[in-house]
């Protein structure tokens, strides 16, 4: 990716960036049945991957962007069928396929060596189809085309002068081949050379209103006559320094034969009057519109990385100066005063920075929709993809990640969940099928459910295979429906005995099982059999900074992440009840509560008090749970480090993070500690 | 040397514009993505040079050129166009657009047109 030159780069970001917008439009406008809010927009996205195409030599992609341009000029004064719309949204997609397989080619070094002949000759009979009747773009040149042979005397000797009255010169001027619209070539150097001569006439003099002009003008060239106080050597000199001028004659001539070539040149008695008198130079303030919204700098994910490593530390650093231990028992206003001025501006950075890697969900629940799109086409069945949350924002990680799990989710949904719409009537369904994608935060998660009303999971038909290939041991009643929907997560593992080309033989859930544990998260699968089935995924935000609650017990300090503390409290001992099986329940509020005491949870042993020590409620997914420890340390924010793989996955245990007198405080995870 | 302001959507094609103006020596003091802001950079640059891309969202070259033009009737603007757009460049040209350039272009074209203005 990194090898490529920097124009490249640059050609692909944008060229991506544009082709996901497009998506977009072309989603909604489908969704509305309505392209004209889009036209606009998307003809001037066609415009510039066009431009950019051809700069980088991308021929085939500037052609198909080319002709959905074409299309969409035509567009704006035409009133469409909804089939028309259809079949315009159609191409556009089809493009879009087209432009992002050649992106690949070039991403991964290779050539865009995509033919595009077939969709521009389909774009183009459309394009001729639905403009049927309109005049024809180029009107026919008129055959009696009316121009001047200069005369070959050339002996005209060269004078250089500075005379007062002008001389009058005939120039015939003709351009580069890859010179385009010669016509307004023309027409600009006219309107240039009025600073310097005067009494201008021109050949063919139509060159503002007919296109035609530029075959005459490259056939031919373009002819100017003109008066000028300034040497032919000047003028030869000044039309040489022209851009895209490839050959000229500039002849001075006699007073005696202006006039007739001057009627040559003009036989309808035309004066140049082409600039509308620039308006007066009033300087007048322009309306300043809002200030523009775009104001993107791209920056490499790397830096952000280092950036937020460094805030990590700085965190820590900061407590590490605050909490010095040398500090101990002085009374320092000022100074308290000032480390807290700073844990402010610290606290600001870190927000600021966390937000920076946070990206909205909705590209990715687009690419969703489009997925949707094209399968149901494609399987023949009626579903509806619903959207909810997609501004949730995610850290950059994980949106790169998540991706493919939920395209692999849906097309699962689509294939294996959704019945045909015959038998979800006869289930007393709607026809149409549906699929809810939604995203929330919830507490430090990210929740992202897929839910569809399909005829869900087989439990027994899971189990047997399970059991078969000896995933399962224990008997089916044995087992909760979760570790049986978790089977569908291991490798290899369908129920589906056909493999269509959507979601083939299970290979996909364990790849999204991995890509989801990369990511610190976890999967639940919830099903009721004929009615539907729904996969929440959770992730953590980018957790790199917790605000932690320090608890003490023993010497050892754990790290409770904040948000799910919910109160802490003391409670004599006497209060703490034991159930038959030995489980201690404190009851408050007159709801009871399980405890957990600490020390024996992790066989802490030390200078343990049986006295009283605190109560800390911590909540997860709506189930509390009773920390008892000996006592709350103090609120700090913590960089989590992750667990290394050689060490063991501890149950209840996230992370670690140093403190800020360099002690390791195991971060706790109240998932870990919930009874369920 | 001369001080130029790029004015177009497209990031590739200022970039591009503007790795070929600095090849030959010219100075590029502002970039622009929409006619808004072409105009606010202009009043607070005064460039030598604009070059003026056509389709822009917000507001299009068009009408910061003429935006323009009413601030500075002096001011040398050259529209950047795509192939196919006659139409929009003889507006540019007839409202006082200096020259035009026409994608894709090459170096020596630019500069060519650059210094002939």
């Amino acid at each position: 990716m990194s090898t490529h030159d920097p124009m490249m780069e640059m050609y692909l970001f944008e060229t991506n960036q544009l082709l996901n917008r497009l998506e977009q439009l072309c989603m909604d406008a489908e969704r509305k049945q309505d392209i004209s809010e889009e036209i606009p927009e998307i003809f001037r996205i066609m415009h510039t991957i066009k431009g950019n195409s051809m700069m980088m030599l991308l021929e085939d992609i500037g052609k198909v962007a080319h002709r959905i341009e074409d299309l969409f000029d035509k567009l704006d004064d035409i009133s469409l069928s909804s089939a028309a719309i259809e079949t315009i949204i159609d191409y556009n997609f089809e493009a879009i396929d087209f432009f992002k397989r050649e992106m690949n080619k070039l991403e991964l070094g290779g050539k865009a060596d995509g033919s595009s002949f077939d969709l521009v000759q389909k774009i183009e009979a459309f394009l001729e189809s639905i403009s049927n009747g309109e005049k024809p773009m180029v009107p026919p040149v008129s055959s009696d085309q009316k121009y001047f042979i200069p005369p070959s005397d050339n002996q005209t000797s060269f004078i250089a002068s500075e005379q007062a009255t002008p001389d009058a010169y005939f120039a015939r001027l003709f351009f580069d081949d890859d010179a385009q619209m010669e016509n307004v070539r023309a027409f600009t150097i006219v309107h240039n050379l009025k600073d310097k001569a005067e009494d201008i006439v021109y050949f063919p003099e139509d060159i503002v209103e007919n296109e035609g002009s530029i075959d005459k003008i490259k056939e031919d060239g373009f002819f100017i006559l003109f008066k000028t106080s300034e040497s032919q050597e000047e003028i030869h000199q000044y039309f040489s320094n022209l851009a895209y001028i490839n050959n000229q004659e500039v002849n001075l001539i006699e007073d005696q034969d202006y006039d007739s070539i001057l009627q040559d040149l003009k036989p309808k008695e035309e004066v140049v009057q082409a600039e509308p008198v620039a308006s007066p130079p009033k300087v007048e303030e322009v309306s300043t519109v809002g200030a523009s919204k775009q104001n993107f700098i791209s920056v490499d994910v790397q830096r952000v990385d280092q950036l937020m490593d460094l805030v990590g530390e700085l965190v820590v650093a900061e407590s590490m100066v605050v909490n010095n231990p040398d500090l101990l028992g002085l009374k320092l206003n000022n100074f308290d005063k000032a480390s807290r001025q700073l844990r402010l501006v610290i606290n600001e950075l870190q927000d600021i920075i966390m937000s920076v890697r946070m990206v909205p969900l909705s590209m990715t629940f687009q690419k969703m929709s489009r997925i949707v799109r094209d399968m149901k086409k494609k399987v023949n069945k009626p579903v509806e993809l619903e959207l909810v949350g997609e501004e949730t924002e995610v850290d950059k990680n994980v949106i790169e990640k998540i991706g493919d799990p939920l395209m692999h989710i849906i097309r699962n949904a689509m294939d294996h969940g959704i019945e045909d719409p015959a038998s979800r009537l006869e289930a007393g369904k709607d026809e149409v099928g549906k699929i809810t994608l939604s995203a929330s935060h919830v507490g430090g998660d990210v929740v992202i459910s897929i839910k569809d009303d399909g005829k869900g999971l087989d439990k027994e038909r899971i189990y047997d295979k399970a059991f078969e290939k000896g995933l399962i041991t224990k008997p089916m009643d044995a087992c909760s429906d979760q570790e049986i929907y978790q089977m569908i997560m291991n490798a290899g593992f369908s129920t589906k005995v056909e493999v269509t080309e959507f979601s083939g033989r299970g290979v996909g859930m364990d790849v999204v099982a991995k890509n989801i544990e990369s990511l610190g998260g976890a999967i639940q699968i919830n099903s009721e059999k004929g009615v539907g089935s729904e996969i929440t995924i959770l992730i953590p935000l980018t957790l790199a900074i917790v605000d932690g609650m320090m608890i003490r017990v023993a010497d050892t300090i754990f790290t409770l992440p904040i948000m799910s503390v919910k109160e802490s409290f003391i409670v004599s001992q006497d209060e703490v009840i034991s159930n038959s099986d030995g489980q201690e329940m404190v009851m408050i509020r007159g709801t009871c509560y399980p405890v957990i005491r600490l020390d024996k949870h992790y066989d802490i042993k030390g200078s343990h008090l049986d006295h009283e020590g605190i109560f800390v409620m911590i909540e997860h997914d709506d189930e509390q749970v009773l920390l008892f420890a000996d006592e709350l340390v103090g609120e700090q924010q913590v960089v989590v480090k992750s667990l290394s793989k050689y060490i063991k996955k501890v149950k209840g245990i996230s992370g670690f993070a140093l403190l800020g007198d360099g002690q390791i405080s195991m971060i706790l995870d109240p998932s870990g500690f919930m009874m369920a | 040397m001369k001080r130029l302001l790029i004015v177009d959507d497209a990031m590739f094609m200022r970039s591009t514009l503007k790795m070929m103006l600095r090849n030959q020596g010219f100075e590029v003091v502002g970039e622009a993505q929409n006619g808004i802001e072409a105009i606010r950079q202009y009043k607070s640059l005064k460039p030598d040079i604009v070059t003026m891309d056509i389709h822009m969202p917000e507001m299009g070259g068009l009408d910061a050129l003429g935006e323009i033009l009413k601030m500075d009737p002096k001011a040398k603007v050259v529209m950047i166009t795509a192939a196919g757009d006659q139409k929009h460049v003889m507006d540019a040209m007839q409202l006082g657009a200096k020259n035009f350039i026409v994608k894709p272009f090459t170096e020596e074209k630019v500069i060519k047109v650059m210094n002939s203005i």
